[in-house]
């Protein structure tokens, strides 16, 4: 009876080595990861409300694309993702954001694009952090500063860290406040 | 322990006879208990053997190089000493991470052989009880920064090499297995073994991705898991009566 045992607790090792075969090889969606810088909206006479912003187009300077989910909408947060190869990310945040290719979607010359751009340079230092196996490294932001592209018409007035040597860590409160 | 209950079995009966039927004396016959004159002798000595697995391994994957030699010895009829020291060098490549950990390990435990054998056969179904501990370092070859935002590419990537020396870890480990005698003192091993991390040291901003003897870390427990496949022979020392 007793090599029966044996070849049932054999047996079920090696179930138990067969399972244990790398669910944790893939990083999972809860773990949090390099975090996006988050912007909140606030009205510039009532600097405690929230307000939203209508027609707003975001792109990074340099990108082809426009930044996801941020193609013409109505919002009162933005989320920009930090480029992790450097230290300095800048991104074109357009108001009221109209396009008219007058008929001729081949010749961009005679375009017209409604709405005020502005242009914000957002400098940090990076720092990378282990997080796990499956998830590798992750980049945090440090020292994050935004400074706003005078363009004689600036839709924003003025963008606040919501602390002292603002790091981006988190992935869900609010860094930065800017007011419009 | 059963012949021994039962001569007190047949010596009780024997007295209660005698009381009974004091005047009959003539059970002379039962007394003299069967005494088995083939005698078995049992094999004791020193097993040593290699991990035939490892090297097949080595041979067949290009990440992974390794060695481990085993000995056993036997105590007892069923009881055995044994001890694993290995040598592995193993790189460990996801899309994120490729890290390369070496080092030597040392096991020592014993072994319970739970199979009865026939006669005069020699196998081993056995389960066993190991503490290993290892002496390791680990390299950061390359590493991609993990972003599930990827509007910027690339992600910031290292090509640095990182090391992290004098890393070491303890674990205790649960192993089953078996092991045949193929032929005269020359045995074939399989076995299975269940870890559990007691101790190790972490290093900086890393982990510990693959711990050579533990085999690799999960980021959920300290569990690991491993198996080993492995021929041996046995010199042997002296002999004892199988009881």
């Amino acid at each position: 009876m007793k090599q029966f045992n044996g070849l049932g607790i054999l047996f079920i090792l090696i179930t138990i080595v067969s399972l244990s075969c790398e669910p944790d090889d893939i990083c999972p969606e809860s773990t949090p990861t390099t975090p996006s810088l988050i912007i909140r909206l606030y009205d510039i006479s009532n600097q405690e409300s929230k307000k939203n912003v209508s027609g707003l187009r975001i792109q990074g300077v340099g990108n082809d694309n426009v930044l996801t989910n941020f193609n013409v909408v109505t919002t009162d947060s933005i989320i920009l993702p930090l480029k992790t190869d450097a230290i300095s990310t800048q991104y074109k945040l357009h108001k009221e954001y109209t396009y008219n290719d007058n008929n001729t979607p081949d010749d961009p010359n005679d375009d017209v694009i409604g709405g005020n751009e502005d242009i914000i340079t957002i400098n940090y230092n990076t720092q990378e952090i282990f997080v796990s196996r499956a998830c590798g490294y992750k980049t945090i932001f440090e020292n994050v500063t935004i400074t706003l592209e005078n363009d004689g018409n600036n839709w924003i007035q003025f963008i606040q860290p919501v602390n002292d040597n603002q790091s981006v860590e988190n992935e869900t409160a609010a860094h930065f406040n800017l007011f419009f | 322990m059963k012949q021994q209950h039962i001569s007190i079995y047949f010596f009780s009966i024997i007295t209660v006879m005698l009381m009974c039927v004091s005047v009959n004396a003539q059970n002379d016959s039962l007394i003299s208990t069967v005494n088995d004159s083939l005698k078995i002798k049992l094999k004791y000595g020193l097993r040593v053997g290699g991990d035939v697995g490892k090297l097949i391994r080595s041979y067949a994957d290009d990440n992974y190089t390794g060695f481990e030699v085993n000995a056993d010895f036997r105590i007892k009829k069923a009881l055995y000493i044994a001890g694993e020291l290995g040598i592995e060098n193993k790189t460990t490549t996801n899309d994120y991470l490729n890290v390369t950990s070496k080092g030597t390990y040392l096991k020592a435990g014993i072994d319970y052989n739970m199979y009865k054998n026939w006669l005069n056969m020699d196998n081993m179904i056995y389960s066993g009880f190991r503490i290993g501990a290892s002496s390791f370092s680990q390299n950061i070859n390359d590493f991609t920064v993990y972003n599930t935002n990827q509007y910027w590419q690339p992600q910031f990537s290292s090509t640095e090499l990182q090391k992290f020396t004098g890393l070491s870890a303890i674990w205790v480990e649960l192993i089953i297995g078996i092991k045949a005698q193929l032929f005269n003192n020359l045995y074939l091993g399989l076995n299975v073994q269940l870890k559990g991390l007691v101790n190790e040291t972490v290093p900086t901003n890393f982990q510990n991705i693959y711990i050579p003897g533990f085999n690799k870390t999960y980021d959920s427990s300290g569990i690991g898991v491993g198996y080993g496949y492995s021929i041996s022979y046995l010199i042997p020392l002296y002999k004892k009566d199988k009881k």
